[in-house]
């Protein structure tokens, strides 16, 4: 067993490299997209968000699925527990990173611009939630949030792997339950904040829930891609079994569902009133050039990934799923691009480099970060309570018997 | 799932964080078998059931006075008004609606979660599906009106080439309430089989042989029909599984694609759901709790199954409390004069009271259930759970007429009280749910007596 309580970094070597390599190419990137910048700041923010959107997600998902697993147990939760909280240690990062927007929220956000409140009564009504101050200090408890989770739900499972202490696991299980709330809560009052007010008319009370509902998918399909990568060394290559990743794709397949439904209800629902503030969202999306991107997402965003995930060979193979999980995380980017880019051309679709360059910056950015933090703990919670039950059997006596259906 | 990762009992998840067992332990594959089969074969039927059962039958005969009277005259007998068009009769669906997403929820989602502490609560929340969808039925059919005719509701081919509007939600909740009911009866008779089996063996009259026979099916248990068996069980539950979703989506979908204020919100679907499941365990609570203290059922519904729907109440009842927070702040939000007065109204109007208990019932009260000491308690868990029930009661009755009661236009503005056939026919259909659960509870076995014996230790081959 002493193998499986070394660090990640004596485990793996390679990774190491790996967090150079991407911190190289998040540096050179972050110059290119910096270029951008003196062009067109406006378009370096709205895709600078998009990206920001997409990495907070990963982020705050794996956060949140730390959370119920706390809460639920199961052994899918168990051989990621480890990259749920590298990721989550990423949240100072992010929060740093969170700094653009806050000082470009003039360029990205209509409500700011005294003039236009001026002469709008919907936005005059709305100036006290939607004013710069307010938004900026809401910003401040959120992140405040997200970080104090994060920072305690990490410390107790670090001293957990020293001390073994059984207590710790109830301590987190506690946390788990209000970290939750708190997590909804903040999350959806964020994403009215940082996405829905960019249309500062339109209003849908779903909002919230789609938005969680991505970040799930989004950390969902980050961490079975990191799974698989893991499985193939030491020493996961011991551990995992087709079933851990069979269990994954079942809750990926449940999230893409999920994000579907709720998709189609706020469409739904808001088509078939057909009232001119809430249409108009989807006007401008539907009848131009956007269209496009909507048909794209239904088709890749739920069609060809719940096709796929239905398949349970899909989901026992890690080369087939690992493509699905990248795919995914594709796709939720143009989810993103879809909330966000058709406020700012509204007349026809528009695809800038920098929606291509940001996200691949920050996205390099981030899993640098992301494997530094990885780097420095065991990568198997051995005192988790559940370790035994969950993967003991499969060390001593090596994956168990296949059963068919 | 046979592959599962988890094993049958998690001792050492189950020691850390202190949770009781599935199963009290002392229990054979024999002590099983005999404790829930005597209770339909050998015990004597307890006077308490008797008393129970004539209550209940006494509130079902309300139900069939009222529903005579209502066809003799119409439904001019309930207070239903323009503009307060639905009201009691709607309420009262989509509150039995709602019940039985427990049932199904038990039945398959748990089933394919892996979650064992379902088996010993899963058969009668299944029943309790059934009965409660039969009840929800009888509003929606009798608020038509002219109830024989409610078979215009299903498209056919007919000589005056009329059809339903497919465009409309009220239509596709005639199929998903009715593919609903039929899932749930197939999935709950065929769990029974196995069980009607051993009923059949065992029975001493020869009438209950001959009947339990014949339902059992020629089930004889070979190693071909468990077979079989397991697949189409397994099948059933992911057929169910959409069921737990759709239904009461498609009954949100009835008041949301409407643009009435209060009701034309994008939320509604998901909300909905989880109110549904909310109410549902809420019930099965009710229901539980002295079933098992008058059948001395605390060997298999244990704590641990108490706690865990405690848990359920608890995640489900916070969903409906943040469906509750973001209606009333879009409704500021969106700065619309209409939408903005739906909360101000049912906060102050003259429902105000309806609102404010509602918001005691469903938000205030389940906070308790953070606390272990709260879960643990049975007579509180009971107290709680009546409340929750009532309080999804006041959430549709909020919805519903406040909603109708004050739209656009303040000349069209009204007010609605429900008069006694309201009430009757309500009360009347809560004795109807009470009559078959107590038939149920003495001629079926009410827990699953085979799936019982699979999580005793006995059961655990090869561990």
């Amino acid at each position: 067993m002493t193998s499986l309580t070394n660090t990640a970094d004596a485990a793996i070597p390679e990774l190491a490299g790996h967090q150079r390599r991407l911190l190289i190419a998040g540096g050179v990137g972050a110059a290119v997209s910096l270029a951008g910048l003196f062009f067109d700041v406006r378009q370096f923010l709205q895709s600078y968000l998009m990206a920001y959107m997409l990495c907070l997600g990963v982020t705050l998902g794996c956060l949140a699925l730390g959370m119920v697993h706390q809460l639920s147990g199961g052994a899918w939760g168990v051989v990621i527990r480890r990259p749920i909280g590298a990721a989550a240690r990423v949240l100072p990062v992010m929060t740093l990173l969170f700094l653009p927007i806050a000082f470009g929220m003039n360029r990205l956000y209509g409500w700011t611009n005294a003039d236009l409140v001026a002469h709008d009564e919907a936005l005059q009504h709305k100036h006290l939630y939607l004013n710069t101050p307010f938004f900026l200090v809401r910003a401040a408890v959120y992140f405040l949030v997200w970080n104090g989770l994060s920072y305690f739900l990490n410390a107790w499972s670090l001293e957990q792997d020293r001390t073994a202490e059984p207590r710790l696991a109830r301590r987190m299980q506690r946390l788990s339950g209000g970290g939750l709330l708190a997590y909804g809560l903040t999350i959806t009052f964020a994403s009215f904040d940082w996405l829905m007010s960019l249309e500062p008319h339109w209003f849908s009370t779903i909002y919230g829930v789609l938005i969680v509902g991505g970040q799930g998918l989004s950390a969902l399909a980050f961490l079975t891609a990191a799974l698989v990568w893991l499985s193939r060394r030491p020493p996961l290559n011991r551990i995992v079994v087709p079933a851990h990743f069979h269990d994954l794709g079942n809750l990926m397949l449940a999230f893409v569902m999920l994000w579907a439904y709720f998709s189609f209800s706020q469409y739904l629902i808001i088509w078939s009133g057909n009232l001119p503030v809430e249409i108009s969202w989807y006007l401008h999306r539907l009848q131009t050039g956007w269209r496009a991107v909507g048909l794209t997402l239904i088709l890749f965003h739920f069609s060809a990934p719940f096709v796929v995930l239905l398949s349970r060979r899909a989901k026992r193979e890690p080369d087939l799923l690992v493509k699905v999980a990248i795919g995914i995380l594709i796709v939720r980017l143009i989810d993103l691009f879809w909330l966000i880019a058709p406020e700012f051309h509204q007349n026809g679709i528009f695809v800038s480099w920098l929606d291509v360059v940001l996200p691949l910056t920050l996205g390099s950015i981030w899993l640098a970060c992301f494997i530094r933090q990885l780097r420095g703990r065991p990568l198997l919670p051995v005192h988790d309570p559940e370790f035994e039950s969950a993967l003991g059997r499969i060390i001593e006596r090596g994956a168990p018997p296949r059963t068919a259906h | 799932m046979a592959d599962s990762l988890q094993p049958v009992e998690d001792p050492s998840r189950a020691a850390a964080i202190r949770t009781p067992a599935v199963i009290a332990p002392g229990h054979t594959f024999g002590t099983v078998t005999d404790k829930i089969s005597a209770i339909v074969l050998a015990r004597k039927t307890p006077l308490g059931w008797y008393a129970g059962f004539g209550t209940a039958m006494f509130f079902t005969l309300l139900l069939l006075v009222s529903l005579t009277y209502l066809v003799l005259t119409g439904i001019g007998i309930w207070g239903n008004n323009i503009p307060i068009g639905w009201a009691f009769d709607i309420t009262n669906f989509v509150w039995w609606i709602g019940i039985g997403h427990a049932g199904t929820l038990i039945s398959a989602i748990l089933l394919l979660l892996k979650q064992t502490w379902r088996t010993s609560i899963n058969r009668f929340a299944e029943a309790m599906t059934l009965f409660a969808v039969a009840c929800a039925a009888v509003f929606p059919v009798f608020h038509t009106g002219r109830p024989w005719l409610a078979y215009w509701l299903v498209p056919y081919p007919n000589t005056m080439n009329l059809w339903p509007q497919f465009r409309s939600p009220l239509i596709w909740d005639v199929f998903a309430v009715s593919t609903y009911a039929t899932v749930s009866l197939l999935f709950w008779f065929v769990g029974l089989i196995p069980d009607l089996a051993t009923l059949r063996d065992r029975s001493q009259s020869p009438v209950g042989r001959v009947i339990y026979g014949m339902l059992a099916m020629g089930w004889r248990g070979s190693a071909h029909h468990w077979h079989r068996y397991e697949t189409a069980y397994l099948l059933l539950a992911g057929l169910a599984t959409p069921l737990v979703v759709s239904v009461h989506t498609v009954v949100s979908f009835d008041f949301a694609v409407s643009i009435v204020p209060g009701w034309h919100t994008t939320i509604f679907p998901p909300y909905f759901v989880a109110g549904a499941i909310y109410s549902g365990f809420a019930m099965v609570l009710t229901l539980a709790i002295p079933i098992r203290a008058v059948y001395n059922l605390e060997d298999f519904i244990t704590m641990r199954h108490l706690q865990n729907m405690a848990k359920v109440m608890l995640v489900t009842g916070l969903i409906v409390a943040y469906g509750y927070l973001t209606e009333a702040f879009i409704a500021w939000y969106s700065a619309d004069r209409y939408e903005g007065f739906v909360p101000l109204n049912r906060m102050i109007g003259p429902y105000a009271f309806a609102y404010w208990a509602l918001i005691f019932c469903n938000v205030v009260v389940p906070q308790a259930l953070w606390l272990k000491r709260v879960r643990t308690s049975v007579p509180v868990l009971f107290i709680i759970s009546l409340i929750v029930n009532v309080g999804m009661w006041l959430e549709r009755f909020v919805i519903i007429v406040t909603s109708l009661h004050r739209d656009y236009l303040p000349s069209s503005w009204g007010l609605y009280s429900p008069t006694f056939w309201d009430w009757s026919t309500f009360v009347g259909t809560i004795g109807l749910f009470l009559s078959l659960l107590f038939l149920f509870l003495r001629f079926l076995p009410m827990i699953s007596i085979f799936e019982m014996r699979t999580i005793l230790p006995e059961a655990r081959v090869g561990e």
